[in-house]
């Protein structure tokens, strides 16, 4: 006789599956969050016809590895070169979409060998590639989207005239980032999770954020934890994200915002923070519209402000005054912010908005300091988190 | 109790048996969820070796389930009603995914099948092939597609178990962190077992083995190897599918390039280390990620005092290599020995029998041949 032990054991499986489904009850959460309700992303005007013929400077943009409506850096660097483009009368932009990381150095070629006068390269890892044709090309302009310039590394691009880095002050993001946590907070303890506390900008940006919190609420608890110190896993492994920030949330059920500085790993923080229904803030471009299964539990995104920053870089070539080196964007020139609250933001009152602004005015002054005591952002040695 | 933490050294270990106790109720859903993928890897790796085929390209498979499920089910949540019935926040685009993934993951297997036992390629390069098309296809389609990415059709959600069960004394959590997962998680527990009872005690199971240990032996009592090894393999591969879909439409709700990130080789560990049984398999996945949720654990909550200091003070990249240490460690021998089955990667070639009849009368008959 033929034995069907498996059968029988799925059988009684159904069965009591069935039974527990009809005694369903929802797993705990906090109930922070809220539908998305007709909200809609801030439309980008969309450039009118430039003036013909008032500028013949042309113009191109060689995107990282991704696609063009990224809504993430590709996308509104493209849009800050269509602006700039409208702003100096120039000729709508040129862009090539890259496919592959060692593509970088051919499609930058390409614009070079075809006369452009000014190629926006976007995003850190373009750096090398951007600074080799720099260095070759020095009647060409460069605009690098985040691509740090420092004399003794790898980047030693600090001296050439025709290449302008644009960086941008996370820490100043991040403390505005926190300074909305510390409001929102009922239970007075919220968290950044980073990537890796060995990358410069993700530490910047969870110190700062520290230093808001604190800023609204001295006695807030803020946890500091880093995935990983391997790259592929800190910031382009989702499940890991998920599952990290799962088990912080079960072994620190207080914390009930939750600020992500982890790339695409960070898509997993939104996903488990979507899940237990807390706060999130996103990070760099507005999350809100980037990640949209995520969308209903995040109330900001520390912003770098890409769009102005390309535009600007595009206007100042066209000017007759190129810039050069790195250019820093920052609360002074409005290069950082805040994305908008969307469905949270009756829960900005008056006070938290005040708040907001007046650090934001403080540390375009120079009063108030993100990264204070000296020292507590970046300083060469990995972050251990708190 | 209290007077056993405070003994002399031997007090440290209580202390951290007793930080153990205290914490593992609390993270292991995540150990649980985390090991679920490796698992099903693990038994797509089972149902290939077992069967004398070598399969190092789950990995590739788990990806290419991955992206499949992701985007179908986003793509239908378009076409058919998304409202959810049932239990685990059932959806019909959820299904199709889920289906979508199964079949896109056998039909790799169904390739590997062909190259390693019909055209008799070498098993590894047919795998390593699988896992460098999957990156280069899944990364080139998920560009394309971006463009027009239509949103996520959601994912499924947990059984939700009643408290009474989860709060029970003692074995409450277990019950929580095992049975109140969504559909796939399930499904492994379900399998796990199911395989570990038709492997040694059912007539398929008895067939495989000998497929994968001695397949002309097997041959001579009348099992059609060939057929044998690619019917597994393509049941291995809905293993794969299973994993690969769990990633996206039910731990999470998103695709991204790689994502799978090593899991598959992981899983060939753990099928290593649990000496190709499935309850073995299933015991390694969860000490593989339980070794990286305590190291976690010990970074969110670390006991009190100095046996704190001492685990905060390891660093984190132990945790993380501590799988893999062990797994060497078990292969060396040092921990019992792990031998797989004795076929495993060679391609079986039924002509052997004619060939043998022409030079059979030099020497005798091959009996104790294993």
């Amino acid at each position: 006789m033929r034995k069907h032990p498996g059968v029988a054991f799925m059988a009684i499986l159904a069965a009591l599956t069935l039974v527990l489904a009809a005694c369903q009850s929802s797993g705990p959460d906090l109930g922070l969050c809220r539908p998305i309700g007709d909200a809609k992303a801030p439309e980008t005007p969309a450039p009118t016809a430039a003036a013909p013929g008032s500028s013949d400077l042309k113009i191109g943009l060689v995107t990282d590895v991704g696609t063009l409506d990224d809504r993430n850096f590709n996308q509104y660097s493209w849009e800050g070169a269509l602006r700039g483009a409208e702003i100096i009368g120039a000729a709508e932009p040129s862009n090539i979409v890259t496919t592959a990381s060692s593509d970088y150095a051919a499609n930058i070629q390409s614009f070079v060998d075809q006369d452009y006068n000014i190629i926006v390269t976007v995003g850190f890892a373009l750096g090398e590639a951007t600074l080799a044709a720099a260095t070759a090309n020095p009647d060409v302009h460069f605009i690098g989207v985040d691509q740090f310039q420092a004399g003794d590394d790898f980047l030693a691009g600090a001296g050439l005239a025709n290449y302008e880095s644009l960086i941008f002050s996370e820490a100043q993001a991040g403390y505005l980032a926190g300074i909305v946590a510390a409001s929102l907070s009922k239970s007075g303890e919220v968290a950044a999770i980073g990537g890796s506390g060995t990358i410069p900008p993700v530490v910047n940006y969870a110190r700062g954020y520290e230093n808001g919190a604190k800023s609204v609420n001295p006695d807030v608890k803020v946890h500091i934890k880093y995935i990983s110190d391997d790259l592929g896993v800190a910031f382009n492994d989702p499940t890991t994200g998920k599952s990290f920030t799962d088990q912080f949330r079960q072994q620190n059920a207080k914390v009930d915002v939750i600020f992500q500085v982890a790339g695409k790993t960070g898509n997993g923080v939104l996903q488990s923070v979507e899940e237990g229904k807390i706060y999130g803030i996103g990070v760099d471009v507005d999350q809100w519209a980037s990640t949209p299964e995520s969308a209903e539990c995040i109330v900001t995104s520390a912003e770098k402000k890409l769009t102005l920053a390309v535009s600007d870089g595009i206007a100042a070539v066209g000017g007759g005054s190129p810039r050069a080196g790195n250019v820093s964007y920052s609360a002074t020139n409005d290069g950082i912010g805040l994305a908008p609250f969307y469905q949270f933001a009756d829960l900005i009152t008056d006070d938290i908005q005040s708040k907001i602004d007046a650090a934001f005015d403080g540390m375009a002054a120079g009063s108030v300091d993100p990264c204070k005591p000296s020292g507590l952002c970046y300083a060469g040695t990995a972050d251990p988190g708190t | 109790m209290e007077f056993l933490y405070d003994l002399p050294a031997i007090g440290y270990v209580f202390q951290f048996i007793g930080w153990l106790i205290g914490v593992l109720p609390i993270i292991a859903p995540t150990i649980v969820a985390a090991a679920v993928p490796i698992g099903f890897g693990a038994l797509c790796g089972f149902m290939n070796e077992r069967s004398g085929v070598i399969n190092i390209g789950i990995e590739g498979m788990m990806l290419t389930a991955a992206f499949v499920a992701w985007w179908t089910a986003s793509l239908s949540a378009q076409l058919v009603p998304s409202t959810a019935f049932g239990p685990f926040g059932m959806s019909l685009p959820l299904l199709i995914g889920l289906a979508a993934a199964i079949g896109a993951a056998m039909l790799v297997s169904l390739v590997h099948a062909w190259l390693s036992i019909t055209v008799r390629a070498d098993q590894i390069i047919s795998g390593t092939i699988i896992n460098i098309f999957a990156v280069g296809i899944t990364g080139y389609l998920n560009l394309l597609i971006s463009q027009t990415a239509p949103p996520s059709a959601g994912q499924f959600r947990g059984l939700g178990l009643p408290s009474a069960l989860t709060d029970l004394p003692l074995v409450g959590w277990l019950i929580d962190a095992f049975l109140d997962q969504g559909p796939i998680g399930l499904g492994l527990i379900i399998g796990i077992v199911v395989m570990q009872i038709l492997l040694f005690r059912s007539r398929w199971g008895l067939r495989t083995r000998a497929v994968g240990e001695h397949p002309e032996a097997a041959e001579t009592v009348g099992i059609d190897v060939i057929a044998m090894r690619y019917r597994n393999v393509i049941i291995g591969g809905v293993f794969a599918g299973l994993a690969g879909a769990y990633l996206t439409i039910e731990f999470g709700n998103s695709f991204q390039g790689e994502m799978t990130n090593g899991r598959g080789f992981i899983a060939l560990a753990a099928l290593i280390f649990g000496r190709w049984t499935p309850l073995g398999l299933m015991g390694a996945s969860l000490l593989f990620t339980a070794s990286e949720g305590i190291q976690r654990a010990v970074r969110f909550g670390p006991p009190e005092g100095p046996l704190g200091d001492f685990l905060s003070a390891i660093p984190t990249q132990f945790y993380g290599a501590l799988p893999y240490l062990i797994t060497i460690i078990v292969l060396a021998g040092v921990v019992g020995r792990s031998i797989g089955p004795a076929a495993v990667g060679q391609p079986y070639v039924r002509e052997k029998r004619e060939r043998r009849r022409t030079t059979v009368p030099a020497q005798p008959a091959e009996t104790g041949a294993a």
